[in-house]
C-alpha cells in the first residue's frame, strides 16, 4: 500500500522517463531486432507451388504485357551486366544473382525472373521463395524461349492454314520487338520481310538485321 | 514512411487515401491540442522561452523509435518493407537551413500551418499560400537544381551502420539523448522565467 502510493506521488513525466529509459536499455540487450540468418521455408507448399507450375510466365505472355503497357511487375535480368547490355527484354532490370538480396526488391511486389535458360532464374525464385517474397515467377525458357518464339518465330514449308494464321500474329508481334520473322523452305531459311537474304538453317540472321535489336543466338547453358 | 500493411496487399490504393485521411485529421488534432497551431508559441522555441516544440519532437521519436524495435524483435513488423529516402548530405542540409529559416519568420513549419489554417488564423492560411508558391517555384526550376538536388548521395545509410553500433545501443543512447533534453528544457525554461519576471520568482 505504502509503495501504491509513493509511486502516485511521482509526477506523471518521471514515471514516462522511467519507462523510456527501461525499455531503452532492455533494447541495448536485445542489440539486434532483426534475426536475418536463418530462414524458414515450408517445403511442402514450395513443392506444390513447384507441382501446380504456378510460377511460371510464358514468353508470349510477357510479350503481350510489355505491348500493353502492364506494370504491375517488376521484369528481372539475372544475367551478367555484359549480356544484358548485349540484349535484354524492354522494361526489364538488371539485378544479378548474387545482388538479389541486396534490398532492391520487395516482398509484395511481383517479380518476374528471367535468364539465359531457365536454372538461374529456378535457383533465384528458391532465394526469394525461402527469404518469404510472396509473387515471384519465371519466364519459361527464358532468354533462349524468347529468341526462338518471339524475336525469331519460324514457319515451316508444310504448314497448315491454322499454323500459318498464328505465324501472322507472332510476325507482328516479332517486328514490334524488333526481330525477324523466319520462313523455312525445305533446308533452306528466308526471311518473310522484304530483302530475302537466305542463310543457313537455325541460324539468326544477324548481318542482315536492320540494326535495332539483333542478338546473337547463344546456345549455351544458364 | 510507407505504412508497410499497404505493401502487403491489404487494402487498395483508394482505401489508403482514407486511411491517409483518418491518420492526417488525427495527427492535426493532436499538433492543434498541443498547442502547434499557434505561430507564437511555436516561434517562442527559438528563443528557448517555450521548449514545448523539442518536448513534442523528442517525445515522438521515442516512442515512435521504441515502437518500431520492438514490433521489429518480436516480428510484428518487416523493416524491408518500410521505405526509407536515400540520404543526399549536403542538400538535405541546405534544404534543412531553408526550412529553419522559413519557421523562424513565419513562424510555422508546413504541417503546423495546415493546422492553423484549419482553425481559421489568417497567418497560418498566408503561410499555407506561401507554401504552395514555393512548390510551384520548386517544381519550375527543378531542372535547374537537378544536379544539386541529387549530389553527394550516400545510399540508405542508418546511424547503428554507420557508427558501427548494435541497433539496440543507438535505441538506448537516444532515449538517453531525449530524457536529458527534457531535463534541460525544463531547467531553462524556469531560468527563462524567472528572467522574464525581473528575477522574482
Amino acid at each position: 500500500m505504502k509503495f501504491l502510493e509513493l509511486i502516485q506521488k511521482i509526477d506523471l513525466k518521471i514515471k514516462l522517463a522511467a519507462i523510456a529509459i527501461f525499455l531503452g536499455f532492455t533494447a541495448f540487450i536485445i542489440s539486434n531486432p532483426f534475426d536475418n540468418s536463418i530462414v524458414k521455408i515450408n517445403a511442402k507448399d514450395l513443392a506444390v507451388m513447384v507441382q501446380a507450375e504456378v510460377d511460371h510466365v510464358n514468353v508470349d505472355e510477357l510479350a503481350d504485357w510489355i505491348i500493353k503497357g502492364k506494370s504491375d511487375y517488376r521484369l528481372i535480368d539475372l544475367r551478367t551486366e555484359k549480356e544484358y547490355n548485349n540484349y535484354n527484354i524492354p522494361t526489364s532490370e538488371n539485378i544479378p544473382i548474387t545482388n538479389l538480396l541486396d534490398g532492391e526488391l520487395f516482398r509484395n511486389e511481383k517479380i518476374v525472373l528471367y535468364s539465359e535458360g531457365g536454372i538461374h532464374s529456378a535457383q533465384a525464385w528458391f532465394l526469394l521463395k525461402a527469404k518469404d517474397y510472396k509473387n515471384v515467377y519465371m519466364l519459361r525458357g527464358g532468354m533462349e524461349e524468347w529468341n526462338d518464339k518471339i524475336l525469331f518465330p519460324k514457319l515451316t514449308s508444310n504448314a497448315t492454314q491454322e499454323e500459318k494464321a498464328k505465324f501472322e500474329i507472332a510476325s507482328a508481334i516479332s517486328r514490334y520487338f524488333g526481330g525477324q520473322p523466319q520462313i523455312v523452305t525445305g533446308n533452306e531459311l528466308t526471311l518473310s520481310v522484304a530483302n530475302p537474304n537466305p542463310t543457313p538453317k537455325i541460324q539468326a540472321p544477324a548481318s542482315s538485321s536492320t540494326g535495332g535489336a539483333q542478338k546473337k543466338k547463344k546456345r549455351e547453358g544458364c | 514512411m510507407n505504412a508497410p500493411f499497404f505493401k502487403f496487399d491489404m487494402f487498395s490504393a483508394d482505401f489508403s487515401l482514407v486511411i491517409a485521411f483518418a491518420i492526417g485529421i488525427g495527427f492535426g488534432f493532436a499538433l492543434e491540442r498541443g498547442g502547434f497551431g499557434n505561430a507564437r508559441i511555436l516561434a517562442s522555441q527559438f528563443y528557448f522561452t517555450d521548449m514545448r516544440v523539442l518536448k513534442v519532437m523528442f517525445s515522438a521519436i521515442v516512442t515512435a523509435m521504441l515502437g518500431v524495435f520492438f514490433f521489429v524483435a518480436f516480428g510484428w513488423l518487416d523493416l524491408s518493407l518500410v521505405y526509407y529516402t536515400d540520404t543526399n548530405l549536403i542538400p538535405q542540409v541546405v534544404g534543412g537551413l531553408i526550412l529553419g529559416v522559413g519557421f523562424v519568420v513565419g513562424g510555422y513549419c508546413p504541417g503546423t500551418s495546415c493546422v492553423s489554417a484549419a482553425t481559421g488564423r489568417i497567418d497560418g492560411v498566408i503561410y499555407l499560400l506561401g507554401v504552395i508558391a514555393g512548390i510551384f517555384v520548386f517544381g519550375e526550376i527543378f531542372p535547374l537544381i537537378e544536379g544539386f538536388y541529387y549530389s553527394s548521395n550516400m545510399g540508405r545509410v542508418f546511424l547503428p551502420d554507420y557508427l558501427g553500433l548494435s541497433y539496440g545501443m543507438i535505441v538506448f543512447l537516444v532515449v538517453l539523448m531525449a530524457v536529458g533534453a527534457f531535463a534541460a528544457a525544463e531547467w531553462g525554461e524556469r531560468k527563462m522565467a524567472i528572467k522574464k519576471s525581473g528575477g522574482v520568482k
